[in-house]
């Protein structure tokens, strides 16, 4: 077997005035599991697309084995014995395992027809060879997370790959995945082949590395090993010392604000993908949804927001029945709502800031009347907030879709904030943020709460759940399989994610 | 001083919509110029020629320029201003009026194409794409025609009236794929092209059968629309001038377009459905109710297009209503895409396309080049129109503040 | 794009083809057709009607080999016959909800409709019949449009497989039109007219693909400003050009190609081996590309960069050379298409194509973007067309102007009502960018 040992020495990629990656040295021996930690926007992702020959670094070279290498495309990378799996997998999702496995490489037979036979026959060998079990006929799109994961390991290996890229491969992984994806890697860095596995981690880092390179803005800030100490690594990351516990006054609950009870919910497909659910979150609490994502929170949260048809059941916004309202009976009902994909759901990035700002209430009173908007009062709206939420903008008239995600983000919370309503529901609020803005949002969550809001945050980082929460309720595979203290620790709450709820005292 | 020169002029060169529209025009006539070169066997033959003798290549340039100068002499003079008419009623002292045809021209028919761009250009800053516009137009003449032709009313209410059959007709005809896309998903596309055959159809039925056709005609000819339904003369008195009220009601519509795209709260809850249908629907905004509003209205416009052009311009309905060589709705197209969806600007576009259109039919008549000409230079300015970048490419355009045309069109299965 | 997440649930979750209530609904549109035949074909018709249907071809030269005695039918009765079948099919269907074949069962229902037509347009008030339908002489003339749809929907499946949106397929056909139009007048040659009209098409491809592809302009936009232009286009050559030039127009028509043997099978002789060339290119062409996008390695490919263009990208597919590739050669199929039109035609109008490159379109989307589907769209278009023209020959109390209509209303309602949502190549229409 070819082992392979990867240099990369000054790798520079720019984005017009901004410089992704500013000369990045890096070594990975063969046989290694390599860590790259790095925050949200440090480069992590950039790095890896030019390793893999999606982008063209604009100075710098790439060695394999000592030799200098330079990829046009992807597959050239791939023929160099380079496998990546990214963060959105790389899968057809209406082709089959095999299709998918083979595709770009297939053994084909008489009139270029693509052999099949001879495809499942190669994944069946490398399934077992690496102890990756797979049905080579299954329809990708029907498979659970963890198992399309298995697959784009599985293609990146049968192209032959000697260094395996993965690109925060446990985002949407359940705990037992993980564990067995870490087992996965374990072993194949055994079998001698290398890994350079991304990650802002710091505990899965710990748990897997062999060497750790942290990166911060662009720049190599210094290299680490698993024996270090998270302090040591997460300072390191940030560039300053990292306090993400938030002060906070003690839990004093008042009258509950939003009760949602036996409620079930359906997916797409038809799967009770939230199923019999009760709970209720009074004013002045935070009350934290923790678990592994895809166990039906984005569902829940589409429920409350009037977003998604609700079964069977019932959801209270201050007396009001809001299962089955529209969003806007939802909106109306007392609901201020940070969706999960912000992009998609929370913002009009081609609209200004101004308009961003007004988006669900345009019709107020104070920004319209018979039926025609009243610009000026939207504009005087709009530089108040920018002002008091510190949104970094050259304008409030500059497109929404010009700012950073963290100011994108500050948009939404500024918005919804301002509306003054009794309940506040996030999900994933701090998603892909840079650490500033992760303290920022969570300071404005503090603030809601100690001025009596209700607030329901959906969260699947564990760190964020404790920080910011008075109850902790964990859902599992549609259910809540506990609410517990934000005392408890982090293995009662790990087991509750899994399911397993024997020891559990709510 | 020079200094700021030199910015304004590099702003100028630089990719900026305006500079870019003006760019694609020019481009759209190259290829005109070059259609007419490749279709005129005396340009041809010249430069066969250009071999035999040494002045035959200045010849053959001269009978090239020749050539594509009177088409567009011809399109200039027959929509714009001819110089010669005005002096020749200068020095004969007849009716003066005569020179301002062109134009007038240029005004009757941009009157119904102003409306009905504005109408496509709302669907389109939706991101839905009305196509049947045509056939919204054709059936608001045929509903304007026969409230106007055949029902007796003082004028104060007949006139009013016949306009709002042909709004309401349109508007339902827009309607039925707003309806069909909002509830089952029909891709309107599809729908409102083929509801334009639909309609051609029955304006051909409505023009041959009873009531509609003008009594003792066998040919495809409606009745007459009644004076007291009639959009009167702009110029009263001038007999050649045929410019309509219209001309107001679609300064009106420009007027009604601004409004509601930039000021209006519905008008809001259009655009953020066309750029994110997703946050819409988060903010609060019912996409189905959007989907049908603007079916309604872009519908309505296109039927008031309709009416203004059978009750302004021809006072009945032929078998060719609308249809010409690529059809009002089609024109409107190119012409809010040109326009970019702003009311404004649509408004000049489709005084432009309408002069290409007027002065078309004078090159045909001057120099036999065919009126299609105009709709093939429409269709090359929107072509570059919608592609920004090469237009930039180019003329080597320094980057601007390009903003490419952006319809929020979705695949199929949206 | 956030990849759907999934649930390992011990749900049973059953996949159908068509939703319970769309079965219902097209069961309840069954019903309906049925109790029109009921209603209008039965007692439209009076008790002692009778009705005349034949099946030999009219114009086969040197008269059929064969010979099948015509069927006189009492009018009322067959009528009341296929009303009752239908309405058994309907009902079966509504109470049963098949999980599947819900469309064969509408096929085999809207067959029953046509023939209750048939029955009623052709019925003479006595005993004693005048009038008569020839069954082979209407398929045999709808066969045309159909396999022109084919040519196209063809097209646009090559388009959109790879990811774009070929709206343009009526320009295909109106310049390989004109071009074939020339080429057959002045060489009386089909197959280099075919030559000359692939050529133009996939010009046309590439202008598409030019600007959709390497400009990423909105592949709507562009699509309907080439129709626009290609038919102003021909419309000025055919005034610059044709007109004054009519030899270039003369309106040749190929010669059918008998397949021996075969030609003699009643019906389905004249129907499918008595044509010309380009029905049999049209056999040729399905069965290749059903095959190649299926079955190869390049249909592998084209598929993918169709659905997830970023993951053929990272297995080092070039893919907006796939694109181009595919749009190039789709506008040469459109183009051969609009030869073929004027193989059924003989002389190039102006604008005749009116509409049949966007039925076209919608037969892609009624096929679910596979051939096969594609052919059974067209067949139902095709039949449709012909029954527009056809009809007007006989006592029917419609116009021929609302007759005209059909074809397209049908096209409606086969996109709004029968199918429903369809699942387009998920990246069908969307500019591919890289880095």
């Amino acid at each position: 077997m070819l082992f392979m040992r990867l240099e990369l020495k000054g790798i520079t990629k720019r984005f017009g005035s901004f410089t992704a990656n500013d000369a990045i040295d890096l070594v990975v021996e063969p046989g290694e599991i390599h860590c790259l930690l790095g925050e949200n926007g440090a480069g992590k992702s950039t790095l890896m697309n030019v390793l893999f020959g999606l982008y063209s670094a604009d100075a710098g070279e790439i060695l394999i084995n000592g030799e200098s290498v330079h990829f046009a495309t992807s597959g050239d990378a791939v023929r160099k014995g380079i496998g990546m799996v990214h963060q959105h997998f790389m899968l057809v999702p209406v082709f089959t395992v095999a299709e998918n496995v083979v595709l770009g490489f297939e053994p084909t037979k008489s009139f270029n027809r693509v052999d099949y036979a001879a495809a499942s026959d190669k994944i069946r060998k490398f399934s077992e060879e690496f102890g990756l079990e797979v049905d080579p006929d299954a329809i990708i799109e029907e498979l659970p997370v963890g198992i399309q994961q298995r697959v784009e390991i599985l293609k990146a290996l049968s192209q032959e790959a000697e260094l395996l890229i993965l690109d925060e491969p446990t985002a949407v992984l359940t705990p037992q995945e993980i564990e067995s994806l870490i087992k996965i890697m374990k072993d194949l860095a055994a079998s001698g082949k290398s890994i350079l596995f991304i990650s802002h981690k710091l505990k899965e880092v710990k748990a897997v590395a062999d060497k750790i390179t942290v990166i911060r803005l662009g720049k190599v800030v210094g290299t680490g090993l698993p024996t270090d100490s998270e302090e040591e690594l997460a300072s390191k990351m940030v560039g300053r010392s990292v306090n993400l516990q938030v002060e906070k006054s003690p839990h004093n609950p008042g009258t509950p604000m939003l009760e949602v009870k036996n409620l079930v919910v359906r997916d797409e497909r038809g799967v009770a993908v939230v199923n019999n659910i009760s709970f209720s979150v009074c004013q002045g609490e935070i009350l934290a949804v923790a678990g592994v994502q895809g166990n039906g929170q984005s569902e829940l949260v589409e429920a409350i927001a009037g977003m998604r048809p609700v079964e069977s059941g019932t959801i209270t916004i201050n007396g009001t029945r809001v299962d089955n309202a529209s969003p806007r009976e939802c909106l109306d009902a007392g609901l201020a709502h940070i969706p999960e994909d912000r992009q998609r759901d929370g913002l009009v990035l081609k609209l200004s800031v101004a308009d961003n700002l007004v988006l669900n209430t345009p019709r107020a009173p104070q920004f319209a009347g018979r039926g025609t908007r009243k610009l000026s009062k939207v504009r005087e709206n709009a530089e108040k907030l920018v002002q008091d939420f510190d949104i970094r903008t050259e304008s409030v008239d500059a497109p929404v879709g010009s700012l950073s995600g963290g100011n994108q983000q500050k948009v939404i919370v500024a918005r919804e904030l301002s509306r003054n309503v009794d309940v506040l529901i996030a999900a994933q609020p701090t998603r892909g943020l840079d650490v500033g803005s992760i303290e920022y949002v969570h300071k404005q969550f503090i603030r809601e709460r100690d001025s009596n809001k209700a607030v329901l945050l959906v969260s699947s980082e564990l760190d964020e759940v404790f920080s910011l929460a008075d109850r902790i309720a964990v859902m599992f595979q549609g259910g809540i399989t506990g609410v517990v203290s934000p005392d408890s620790t982090r293995e009662a709450i790990g087991l509750l994610m899994a399911g397993i709820t024997e020891h559990t005292n709510v | 001083m020079s200094e700021n020169k030199t910015s304004l002029w590099q702003r100028y060169l630089s990719a900026n919509p305006v500079t870019m529209s003006f760019l694609a025009i020019f481009l759209g006539f190259v290829v005109g110029a070059a259609v007419i070169i490749f279709s005129s066997s005396d340009v041809l033959h010249a430069w066969t020629q250009i071999f035999n003798s040494p002045g035959a290549i200045l010849h053959a340039i001269k009978v090239t320029l020749d050539n594509v100068g009177a088409a567009y002499r011809a399109m200039f003079t027959g929509s714009v201003f001819d110089p010669t008419i005005l002096w020749h009623a200068l020095t004969t002292g007849q009716d003066w009026t005569a020179a301002l045809t062109p134009i007038s021209e240029t005004l009757t028919y941009a009157a119904p194409l102003v409306i009905i761009s504005i109408g496509v250009a709302i669907s389109f800053e939706t991101g839905l794409f009305n196509i049947g516009a045509n056939g919204q137009a054709i059936l608001g003449g045929i509903a304007g025609t026969a409230f106007g032709s055949m029902i007796h009313l003082p004028m104060f209410i007949h006139l009013p009236l016949t306009l709002a059959c042909g709004v309401a007709a349109g508007a339902f005809y827009g309607f039925i794929p707003g309806v069909l896309k909002a509830l089952t998903g029909a891709h309107e596309v599809i729908v409102t092209l083929m509801l334009n055959y639909v309609v051609a159809f029955f304006l051909l039925y409505s023009l041959l059968s009873t009531p509609l056709q003008l009594p003792g005609q066998v040919n495809d000819l409606s009745r007459v629309i009644l004076p007291s339904a009639q959009l009167p003369n702009f110029f009263a008195t001038a007999t050649t001038l045929r410019v309509s009220w219209g001309i107001l009601i679609a300064i009106g519509v420009v007027a009604f377009g601004w409004w509601f795209l930039n000021r209006s709260t519905l008008g809001f809850d259009f655009r953020i459905t066309g750029a994110n249908p997703n946050a819409a629907r988060a903010s609060g905004i019912n996409p189905k109710k959007i989907i049908m509003y603007v079916f309604l209205i872009s519908g309505g416009l296109a039927g008031l297009a309709g009416v203004v052009q059978v009750d302004g311009t021809t006072h009945s309905l032929d078998g060719g209503f609308l249809i010409g060589s690529a059809g009002i709705g089609f024109t409107a197209i190119t012409v809010s895409l040109l326009g970019r969806n702003k009311p404004i600007n649509v408004f000049w576009g489709a005084i432009l396309f309408s002069a290409l259109g007027v002065g078309g039919r004078i090159m045909q008549a001057e120099t036999g080049i065919p009126l299609d000409l105009a709709t093939i230079i429409q269709s090359a300015v929107v072509l570059f129109v919608a592609t920004p970048v090469m237009v930039q490419e180019i003329f080597r355009l320094r980057e601007g503040t390009l903003h490419t045309v952006e319809l929020n069109t979705k695949g199929w299965s949206s | 794009m956030e990849l759907v997440s999934t649930l390992v649930t011990p749900d049973v979750v059953i996949r159908r083809d068509t939703p319970a209530g769309r079965t219902r609904v097209i069961g309840a549109i069954m019903s309906l057709m049925a109790l029109f035949i009921f209603w209008v074909f039965a007692l439209g018709a009076t008790s002692k009607a009778s009705s005349i249907i034949t099946f030999n071809p009219l114009n086969t030269s040197g008269g059929a080999p064969w010979h099948l005695a015509s069927l006189t039918l009492p009018s009322r009765v067959s009528a009341l016959v296929l009303a009752i079948i239908a309405l058994a099919a309907g009902i079966e269907t509504i109470v049963r909800v098949p999980a599947s074949r819900v469309m064969a069962r509408f096929g085999f229902v809207s067959i029953l409709f046509l023939l209750g037509l048939f029955v009623w347009t052709v019925r003479s008030s006595g005993p004693s019949p005048t009038n008569f339908i020839d069954i082979t002489d209407v398929l045999v003339n709808a066969s045309g449009i159909t396999m022109v749809l084919i040519f196209g929907s063809m097209s646009g499946i090559m388009c959109e497989r790879a990811g774009v949106v070929n709206i343009a397929i009526e320009g295909q056909f109106l310049g390989g039109a004109f071009i074939g139009a020339i080429v057959a007048s002045s060489t009386n040659s089909f197959v280099l007219a075919t030559f000359a009209g692939a050529a133009v098409g996939a010009l046309l491809g590439w202008v598409l693909a030019f600007f959709a592809v390497r400009y990423r302009s909105d592949q709507v936009i562009v699509g309907v400003v080439l129709v626009t232009m290609i038919a102003s286009l021909t419309n000025f050559l055919n005034l610059t050009f044709l007109t004054p030039f009519q030899q270039y127009n003369t309106g040749v028509t190929p010669s059918s190609i008998p397949i021996p043997l075969l030609d003699k099978i009643p019906i389905i002789g004249p129907l499918l081996f008595n044509q010309d060339m380009f029905f049999y290119m049209m056999y040729v062409l399905v069965a290749g590309m059903s095959f190649a996008l299926f079955k190869t390695k390049w249909g592998l490919r084209v598929r993918a960069v169709g659905e997830h263009p970023q993951a053929a990208a990272t297995v080092g597919i070039r893919v907006k050379g796939v694109r181009y590739f595919n749009v190039i050669l789709g506008g040469a199929i459109g183009g051969i298409g609009g030869v073929a039109f004027i193989a059924l035609h003989g002389q190039f109008n102006p604008g005749f194509t009116s509409g049949l490159g966007y039925i076209a379109l919608a037969a892609v989307i009624f096929g679910r973007w596979r051939p096969s589907g594609a052919v059974v769209a067209s067949i139902i278009f095709g039949l449709t067309s012909m029954l527009a023209s056809g009809l007007q020959s006989f006592d029917v109390p419609v116009s021929s102007e609302i007759l005209g209509m059909f074809p397209y209303i049908i096209t409606i309602a086969v996109v709004s009502g029968l199918i429903g949502r369809v699942r387009a190549p998920a990246a069908d229409g969307i500019p591919y960018k890289q880095d």
